[in-house]
């Protein structure tokens, strides 16, 4: 158990470390998606199954094929190397520094054990979908309201309009 | 392992996430920042439920996936139309509500 953390820990936080850090775009979108892998992993750890697997399957799969798409389709530029925001970073970075050691030290002495050990607590597709379609079934079905707004929203913004013609470049 | 173990990785990933928000430019990655966050927060989420015995938390993680799924539909939607009027994806160029 132990070696499976701190292997997935060293993924995770180099990966996370790559997504900020590499230049071209598409670059950090596949160490995204290592760090959700590896986050997945995390989950499996938590006895959180079905968590792992949906974590795998929609955000991995679905949601990174999506970005990694619309990353390709645009084609954007590599960004550019000027160090316009070394101010931003030095400041970002100190407050960073700051709110980790605050949070490790709060959390530290009160979560150091591992909580109550229930074998029993595993979440397990069963386990899972009982406290969905119970306690939280309006949420569920809301959610699937949500989701409704978002493809309808999404294929709204993203369409072109036939009226206006597009400008080469020109700003509107 | 502990709970306050994950908790520190859940902490730092976040923190990363911010770093890359805030000095990022490019609106993908920009969006991709906000999706570690993300995943950080879930990650606590999950360690919480198990150091607690309770599923509820990882309710939430569910209900934080089906948000975050949406968010990618219509963000990457708007980024798209933001693309076909400016013909770039800067964040810094997209300032026309600047006074």
């Amino acid at each position: 158990m132990n070696i499976f953390f701190i292997l997935l820990s060293a993924i995770a936080l180099s990966s996370a470390l790559g997504v900020i850090l590499m230049r071209n775009p598409i670059h950090s979108a596949l160490c995204l998606i290592v760090n959700l892998v590896a986050i997945a992993g995390y989950f499996a750890l938590l006895n959180a199954h079905f968590l792992a697997l949906v974590q795998i399957i929609v955000y991995a799969g679905a949601i990174m094929v999506l970005v990694v798409f619309v990353l390709m389709l645009l084609n954007s530029k590599l960004e550019e190397q000027k160090s316009a925001g070394l101010f931003m970073l030095v400041v970002s970075s100190v407050f960073a520094v700051m709110f980790i050691v605050h949070m490790s030290k709060i959390y530290g002495a009160e979560f150091s054990t591992s909580g109550v050990a229930s074998a029993s607590l595993q979440g397990t597709v069963a386990n899972l979908g009982r406290v969905l379609f119970t306690q939280y079934v309006f949420s569920f079905e809301a959610s699937a309201v949500l989701l409704m707004a978002a493809i309808v929203g999404a294929a709204m913004l993203a369409k072109t309009t036939p009226e206006r013609p597009r400008g080469d470049g020109e700003r509107v | 392992m502990s709970t306050s173990s994950y908790l520190t990785i859940s902490i730092i990933l976040f923190s990363i996430g911010t770093i890359g928000f805030v000095v990022r430019r490019n609106a993908i990655v920009v969006f991709m920042c906000v999706e570690l966050m993300l995943n950080a927060v879930n990650l606590a989420f999950v360690a919480f439920a198990r150091h607690h015995g309770s599923l509820e938390g990882e309710a939430a993680v569910f209900f934080v996936m089906v948000v975050a799924a949406a968010e990618a539909a219509v963000g990457l939607a708007i980024i798209i139309a933001v693309f076909r009027n400016h013909r770039s994806i800067e964040t810094s160029d997209a300032d026309h509500l600047r006074l």
